[in-house]
């Protein structure tokens, strides 16, 4: 017990470190909502809207079975969101540390490695959170963005995609410890991880090959549920089967990233690889 | 004439040197090949939600406003711009900065060649990647979504992106000499990339932009070549309707270039004064 509360401890300090440091670049804290709403946001919104017939998304509605623009790019924008975290703040985070040269004192320490993902999966979900209630403002301040009350109904299903996406940073953590030049690896995959769950079209629009790929990602049902229960789009299968599958996939997605990950640990303290880059 | 045949082989050198460092970085030529082809794609599926599955009213909608029904067109001559303008930015746009974080700027400004040399050198090594990605969204553009553009305006296109190269260097030269101001650089390439694609109709109609937004928009050399590239390959209008545009170009790249010279002028010689050009 003692032992769990000391992992907490260190846990909540990296969590506090990661947000502690990222505030102190105030151009990059700035960058975290303007790049989301110059890159995704606005020109997406304005795409859309030059589809739109006297003032309504019927194209959009007649897609997934609502007309709210706004609230189908903000709400894909949330996910979107979680898994960049995921990617550069769980994940390449690691690596930051790798090449500043801190790992090595910070895995010296009694904490468990795990705790370091941990850590910064908390501390990216503080920003990630105070980014979103931004990106809402402006969105409901600028772009009509509204939603039905019934979004708090999808709370259980983001929180557990954040849960399973932790395990997925532990995937992709232990890929770039072991890749070393993991840039272009994890800006790839973040893309295609975000765009397979449907962050950005609906995922029965994806080609058909890449569909099992979508259906298998937890994000993908954390996606649909959210936009069901916010503004009342068509789900991909029914929403107790969606929670159903997500449940089951985090339930795989969490124990098998630590594994993964307990893995890559052992490999590069046998190799010896902790401090190369 | 010597002094310039000497600074005419010191610029060939250098857009060498730029090429070489670029070809050590095998991922980086990945890069080129991925996105070209992924970030449109994505765009051509979203106008696919958004109009419905091609819904006649939507894409009479969004004709009206981008002047043809072919969005997947459309979106394509748009990213193309945008990797232009990122290949410029992210490259040439920081060589100088690149060139004061390696140590190097400080040797580079002691050799006997004009400082324009190294201002001007670094933006040429962006063309070819330019061009490869051209090359790769018109595949893409022919293999994944079967639209296959004629010729004729495939041919006008190229002197439209021809035309349009002195003007987009010269953005990539005015912005290599305005970011050795800047400590960070990526937050500027992202602010100044993020200006283009919201000002430019990279992505959308520019009429849906408010009035004074579009104002701004006609003071940039890619709002032109972006429209221009759109009109001849979908609108079937030829060079002679848009000549006012491409002298218009060849006018901005004028224009910007001296602006180049003179802000380059300015911080060298603060710099200099100040003794900051190795400092960082």
């Amino acid at each position: 017990m003692g032992e769990l509360l000391a992992e907490l401890r260190a846990g909540l300090a990296i969590a506090r470190k990661h947000v502690v440091t990222m505030t102190r670049y105030r151009v990059a804290m700035i960058s975290m909502i303007f790049i989301p709403l110059y890159q995704g946001v606005i020109p997406a919104f304005l795409f859309g809207a030059a589809f739109a017939v006297g003032g309504r998304s019927l194209g959009l509605a007649s897609s997934i079975g609502t007309d709210n623009l706004a609230g189908f790019i903000f709400l894909g924008g949330v996910v979107s969101g979680m898994i960049a975290t995921a990617f550069w703040g769980m994940a390449m985070s690691l690596r930051n540390e790798q090449d500043a040269g801190t790992l090595e004192p910070s895995w010296l320490t009694p904490s468990t490695h795990e705790t370091f993902v941990i850590g910064r999966a908390i501390g990216g979900s503080v920003l990630f959170l105070l980014t979103q209630i931004a990106l809402f403002a402006i969105g409901m301040l600028f772009f009509g963005l509204r939603f039905d009350i019934g979004i708090l109904r999808a709370i259980p299903a983001v929180l557990l995609a954040l849960l399973s996406m932790v395990g997925v940073a532990y995937v992709l953590a232990a890929l770039v410890l072991l890749l070393k030049e993991a840039n272009f690896f994890i800006d790839a995959t973040n893309y295609l991880f975000s765009i397979a769950s449907g962050t950005a079209f609906p995922v029965t629009l994806l080609p058909g090959v890449f569909q099992p790929v979508a259906l298998a990602l937890p994000t993908t049902y954390a996606m649909d549920l959210l936009r069901h229960d916010a503004i009342g789009t068509r789900t991909l299968f029914d929403p107790v089967v969606e929670y159903v599958v997500l449940i089951a996939l985090t339930a795989i997605a969490y124990p098998l990233g630590r594994w993964v990950f307990a893995r890559a640990d052992h490999v590069m303290r046998v190799r010896g690889t902790v401090a190369q880059y | 004439m010597s002094l310039l045949a000497a600074d005419a082989r010191a610029f060939v050198a250098a857009a060498r040197k730029e090429l070489r460092m670029w070809r050590r970085y095998p991922l980086f030529i990945l890069g080129l090949l991925f996105w070209p082809i992924v970030l449109p794609a994505t765009w051509v599926l979203m106008g696919q939600a958004y109009s419905g599955g091609g819904d006649a009213r939507a894409l009479a909608a969004f004709a009206e406003r981008a002047g043809t029904t072919e969005f997947a067109g459309f979106v394509f001559v748009g990213y193309a711009m945008y990797m232009w303008l990122s290949n410029l930015l992210w490259g040439p746009g920081t060589a100088l900065r690149q060139e004061q974080i390696r140590g190097s700027l400080e040797a580079v400004f002691l050799t006997p060649t004009s400082r324009l040399v190294a201002l001007f050198a670094p933006p040429i090594s962006h063309l070819p990647f330019s061009l490869l990605n051209f090359v790769t969204m018109g595949l893409t553009l022919w293999l994944v979504f079967g639209i296959v553009l004629p010729l004729g305006p495939v041919l006008e296109a190229t002197v439209v992106i021809a035309i349009g190269i002195p003007s987009m260097y010269a953005i990539g030269s005015l912005f290599a000499a305005s970011v050795l101001r800047f400590g960070e650089t990526g937050p500027i390439v992202q602010l100044v990339r993020g200006t283009f694609v919201l000002a430019c109709g990279i992505t959308f109609p520019l009429v849906m932009l408010p009035g004074w937004a579009q104002a701004g928009a006609a003071l940039l050399p890619p709002t032109y070549i972006v429209a221009d590239i759109r009109t001849v390959l979908f609108r079937g209008v030829g060079l002679g309707g848009i000549a006012v545009d491409l002298v218009l170009l060849l006018a901005f790249a004028g224009l910007i270039t001296l602006l180049a010279v003179w802000v380059f002028r300015i911080l060298e010689t603060s710099a200099r004064r100040r003794g900051t050009l190795g400092s960082y």
